[in-house]
């Protein structure tokens, strides 16, 4: 299977050290949620799990994440309306942002990155192909 | 109006021939047959845009218009006073009475090039309509295959993650689940590989559906600047 995955800007992030990097999974399905945390945890990830998109900026400010996976097809927020805003907030625009979705056209990846999106992950993908998109930041 | 088909209808053979003569002189003739009264039946005349009826023998008229279809485009070139045409144009709507007085050729024939062009258009609208009926099924489906496709996706996500995750946790379970495991993580492979197919086909519908339109746009341009 080849999901894609595609990196945009992880220079201006620096490289990842030993210290146990925290991750944030913003999906409204739980199982999803879950299933990403238990991928991360299994490679020393400290995994934060939300499926309310409208807690986003609240949970970050108090977990302060290394890099957040983010869900696009939500209900009440979408995942595009997300990044935008998190881009252009001076407190969370460092923040990597890694969308995660199901949404798979060329014209759904450019959008992603118009909005300041990070990295984009098509759902289904392999184990590996997260990972290696969260390594990149995290 | 090259394409067009008319038929003449008419037991005077001069009137059929000057008649042919005349839109044969002009840059577009339509394809013209003529038959007479006796062997005239709509049911097994060729198909037909136009039908002049001109002069028949006596008692022939009425019983020639009454075997038309009320929707077919008439012209009816015959010394019917007008009183009579009245009569006729109540019962048959698209009916156009052109007197045979001395310039009946030409008034005709100007006559038959608005009536074919009618036709035409008409033609065009009803296919663009046929279109628009199957461009609309096509959509429909392909927003339903866009739906399924993001709940089959999510889906997927976790059948796959989980049969990844499974197998990482060490003497939890025997070889034989292992292999089961490893079973449905290339069954939930094949049904992704599905689903890409399904998202091709729904771009190639949408192609066909713009390609369709296209075509219509074409088609009912050169009617608009006819006119």
């Amino acid at each position: 299977m080849a999901a894609d995955v595609h990196l945009w800007a992880m220079d201006q992030y620096g490289e990842s050290t030993a210290v146990q990097k925290k991750v944030l999974i913003i999906d409204d399905s739980p199982a999803q949620v879950k299933l990403m945390q238990s991928l991360l945890e299994k490679e020393g990830y400290w995994p934060v799990g939300l499926s309310d998109p409208k807690q986003v900026e609240n949970t970050i400010a108090i977990e302060r994440p290394n890099v957040i996976l983010l869900d696009v097809v939500m209900p009440d927020r979408n995942g595009f309306q997300i990044c935008r805003d998190l881009k252009g907030n001076a407190e969370f625009n460092m923040i990597p942002v890694i969308l995660v979705t199901s949404k798979d056209t060329a014209s759904d990846k450019y959008w992603g990155q118009q909005q300041g999106a990070d990295g984009y992950v098509t759902k289904p993908f392999t184990r590996e192909e997260l990972l290696r998109a969260v390594r990149r930041f995290a | 109006m090259r394409h067009a088909n008319v038929v003449i209808l008419t037991d005077e053979t001069e009137f059929a021939r000057l008649l042919t003569a005349c839109w044969q002189a002009e840059r577009q003739a339509p394809n013209i047959t003529v038959l007479n009264s006796d062997s005239w039946r709509e049911q097994d005349a060729p198909t037909h845009d136009l039908v002049v009826v001109g002069p028949v023998r006596d008692g022939k008229i009425t019983s020639v218009l009454r075997s038309l279809d009320p929707a077919t485009a008439v012209i009816l070139c015959v010394p019917a006073d007008s009183q009579e045409f009245g009569q006729l144009r109540t019962k048959y709507p698209r009916l156009v009475h052109i007197p045979l007085r001395e310039d009946w050729a030409q008034t005709l024939l100007l006559v038959a090039g608005e009536s074919l062009r009618r036709a035409k258009a008409l033609q065009t609208a009803r296919q663009a309509e046929r279109n628009a009926a199957r461009n609309e099924n096509h959509a429909t489906l392909g927003r339903y295959m866009l739906d399924m496709k993001h709940s089959v996706n999510n889906a997927l996500t976790s059948m796959l993650g989980n049969a990844e995750l499974l197998p990482l946790e060490p003497g939890q379970l025997s070889s034989q689940s292992l292999a089961q495991i490893k079973t449905m993580h290339s069954m939930a492979l094949r049904i992704n590989e599905v689903m890409q197919r399904f998202s091709s086909l729904a771009s190639e519908m949408q192609d066909a559906e713009t390609a369709s339109q296209g075509e219509t746009a074409d088609t009912a341009a050169p009617l608009s600047r006819r006119r």
